[in-house]
C-alpha cells in the first residue's frame, strides 16, 4: 500500500451558466495527502474552494479528473470522507447527543453503542452537561464543537473541513483553532482545511496550497516547517512569520482578475 | 402551576394579561345587552347574551345529542383531510408530474362552492355520514395541504446536501430531515384546519341531514327560534376553540425545541440560565 490517504489529480470541474458557455470553476488541480497530514487550502472567496470539497465529498461529478481514497476511486460516491461545512447544520429538533451520532444512526448502528461512545467524548469537546440540550441553547464556538464532534463520530480517515470557524469572533476562533490541531492529533485523521485566513493555516498545516481565483488552480505550496506540537504562541516566532509571509506573497501574485466583461 | 400553564398555552401568567382580555370581553357583552334592553329588540332578531346562554342550558337535552353528530363529522372529517392531505403532499413535493398535473386541479377544484357539489355527494353516498365527512374534509383539506407542501419544500440546500455526504437514503432524508423540519408549518396547517372542519361539518348539515347543530341552526331560523341558533353557535364556537387548543397542545408536546420541554428539571430556566452556563463552558475550553 502507498503512503497516500487521499490523491486528487487532475481535476476539473465545469459549471453551467444560464445562456452562456460552461464556466471553468476548477482547472488542473493535483495534490494528495499522507495519512493524518493537515493540510490547509487558501485562497480568496468564491474561488471554487467548496466546489473542490463537494467533488472530493462524491457530491458533484468533476468534468475529468479522480478522486482516490486509499487508492479507491471515489468520484461521485458520498460517504467515503466526512465533510463539514461552513455552518454548524446541527438540526434544531435534536438534541446535541441526538446531533451528534446521526452519522452511526444513519448507517444502521445500533444506538445504545453510538451513544455511549459520545458520551465519553463529551468531555473533550467541551459539551459537557449539554448533551440533553437543543442547539439553539449553544453559543456559536459549543454548536462547532457539537458538529466537528459529529465529523469525528463518522469514523472517516479523511476529514473536509470548510472554514468551520468563519463566522466566530477572533478570540474564539484562535482558542478553537488550538483546540481543533489537538483533536486532530488525538484522533488520527487526515484533515483539508479551507481557510481565508493565513494564520490559520499555517498554524494548523503540515501544508498550505494557496489557490488562484476563479477558476481555482494551486498557485503554490507552503511546507510548513514548524514543531508538530505547536501552541499557539508559535505564531510569534520569526519562523511563523516567515511561513505566513510565503503564503501572502503567493497570495499577492495571484491578484484577483479583473472583471472581463 | 402557573409555569405548567406558561408551558401549555405560552402566554404569560401575569394577571393582567388574563384579566385584560376578560374585561374586554365582558364589556362587549355587557354593550350588547344593553343595547338589546335599551332598543327593546325582539328575540328572534336579536337575543341577548344572558338568553343564549341561558338556552344553552335549558336546551341541552335536545342540543347535545345534535352536538354529537357534529362532533363527529368534524372529528371524522378532520382526519381524513389530515391524512389526504399529508399523502397529497409528499406526492407534490417529491412528483413533478404530479405537482404540475394534479396541483392545479386542486386549486381550480377549490374555486367550486362545496355546497354546490354536497347534492353530488349525497347521490354518490346516500343519505348518511359519508357526503358529510368528505364535506367536511374538502373545507378542510386545502390550507392543510399548502402548508405542509410549503413545511416540505422549506428546507434549505445545505442540509440537503449535508445528508447528501452522509450517503442518507431517500427515506432517511425524509423522516430524519424534511418531516421534523417541516413540523412547524404542518402544525399551522393543522390549526387552521381545526376551525376549517367545524365550518364544515356545519355548512354540510344544511344539505341532506336530519341531525346536527348545522342542521338544527336551520330547523330553529326557519322557525325564528334565533336565540336557539346563537345557543348552537356558542357550544360550536367552544367546540372549536377546545380543538383549536388541543392541536396547539400536540403541537408543544411533538416540538419541545421550539416550546420547551413540558418537564423542565434541569432545563428550568431557559433563556437566562442556559446562556451564562454557556459562556462559562466556552471559557474553561478557552483555557485548556
Amino acid at each position: 500500500m502507498t503512503n497516500v490517504r487521499l490523491a486528487v489529480s487532475n481535476l476539473r470541474v465545469t459549471y453551467p451558466l444560464e445562456n452562456r458557455p460552461r464556466v471553468n470553476a476548477i482547472e488542473h488541480v493535483d495534490f494528495s495527502l499522507r495519512p493524518n497530514e493537515f493540510v490547509s487550502i487558501i485562497g480568496p472567496s468564491g474561488c471554487g474552494k467548496s466546489t473542490l470539497f463537494n467533488v472530493i465529498a462524491g457530491l458533484l461529478a468533476p468534468d475529468s479528473g479522480a478522486v482516490h481514497l486509499d487508492g479507491r476511486d471515489i468520484v461521485g460516491r458520498p460517504g467515503n470522507v466526512a465533510y463539514m461545512m461552513q455552518r454548524d447544520l446541527l438540526l434544531p429538533w435534536r438534541s446535541i447527543l441526538e446531533n451528534v451520532i446521526l452519522g452511526p444512526e444513519l448507517a444502521g448502528k445500533p444506538q445504545a453503542q453510538s451513544r455511549a461512545t459520545a458520551q465519553t467524548l463529551l468531555r473533550r469537546f467541551g459539551l459537557e452537561g449539554f448533551e440533553n440540550a437543543y442547539p439553539s441553547a449553544l453559543s456559536g464556538g459549543m454548536r462547532q464543537r457539537a458538529a466537528l464532534m459529529r465529523t469525528i463520530l463518522l469514523e472517516r480517515s479523511v476529514i473536509l473541513l470548510d472554514e468551520p470557524f468563519g463566522a466566530l469572533d477572533a478570540l474564539t476562533r484562535a482558542s478553537m483553532s488550538e483546540w481543533l490541531l489537538g483533536i486532530q492529533r488525538e484522533f488520527q485523521r487526515t484533515m483539508i482545511l479551507i481557510t481565508h485566513d493565513p494564520d490559520d493555516a499555517v498554524f494548523l498545516s503540515e501544508r498550505v496550497y494557496v489557490s488562484s481565483p476563479r477558476p481555482m488552480r494551486i498557485a503554490g505550496v507552503v511546507d510548513v516547517n514548524l514543531p508538530r506540537d505547536r501552541r499557539r504562541d508559535v505564531t510569534l516566532t520569526p519562523e511563523f512569520a516567515a511561513h505566513k509571509k510565503q503564503v501572502l506573497s503567493h497570495l499577492q501574485s495571484n491578484p484577483e482578475p479583473r472583471r472581463a466583461a | 402551576m402557573s409555569r405548567l400553564r406558561r408551558k401549555l398555552f405560552g402566554g404569560s401568567s401575569r394577571a393582567t394579561d388574563i384579566a385584560a382580555p376578560m374585561l374586554l370581553m365582558a364589556l362587549i357583552l355587557a354593550g350588547w345587552e344593553l343595547v338589546v334592553h335599551v332598543f327593546a329588540i325582539p328575540a328572534y332578531v336579536l337575543p341577548p347574551p344572558t338568553e343564549i346562554v341561558a338556552k344553552i342550558f335549558e336546551d341541552w337535552r335536545i342540543i347535545f345529542p345534535h352536538l354529537q353528530v357534529t362532533l363527529f363529522e368534524i372529528v371524522a372529517g378532520y382526519a381524513l383531510a389530515a391524512v389526504v392531505g399529508f399523502l397529497l403532499s409528499i406526492a407534490i413535493v417529491y412528483s413533478r408530474a404530479f405537482r404540475r398535473g394534479v396541483l392545479p386541479l386542486i386549486v381550480a377544484a377549490q374555486t367550486i362552492p362545496v355546497i354546490a357539489i354536497a347534492p353530488i355527494l349525497v347521490i354518490w353516498f346516500g343519505y348518511n355520514y359519508v357526503p358529510r365527512i368528505i364535506i367536511t374534509a374538502l373545507v378542510a383539506f386545502f390550507p392543510l395541504t399548502i402548508s405542509i407542501v410549503t413545511g416540505l419544500q422549506a428546507l434549505e440546500a445545505e442540509f440537503i446536501n449535508f445528508f447528501r455526504s452522509l450517503n442518507a437514503t431517500g427515506f432517511q432524508m425524509f423522516l430524519k430531515l424534511r418531516l421534523p423540519a417541516a413540523l412547524p408549518n404542518i402544525f399551522a396547517g393543522l390549526k387552521v384546519a381545526t376551525t376549517l372542519a367545524v365550518v364544515g361539518a356545519t355548512i354540510s348539515e344544511w344539505v341532506g341531514a336530519s341531525a346536527g347543530l348545522g342542521y338544527l341552526m336551520a330547523q330553529d331560523s326557519a322557525q325564528l327560534n334565533t336565540t336557539r341558533v346563537f345557543s348552537s353557535l356558542v357550544v360550536l364556537g367552544l367546540c372549536g376553540m377546545a380543538f383549536f387548543a388541543s392541536v396547539g397542545l400536540v403541537e408543544r408536546l411533538c416540538m419541545p425545541w421550539v416550546h420547551g420541554r413540558l418537564d423542565l428539571s434541569w432545563f428550568g430556566q431557559r433563556s437566562s440560565a442556559k446562556s451564562s452556563s454557556a459562556d462559562t463552558n466556552e471559557a474553561s475550553t478557552r483555557t485548556n
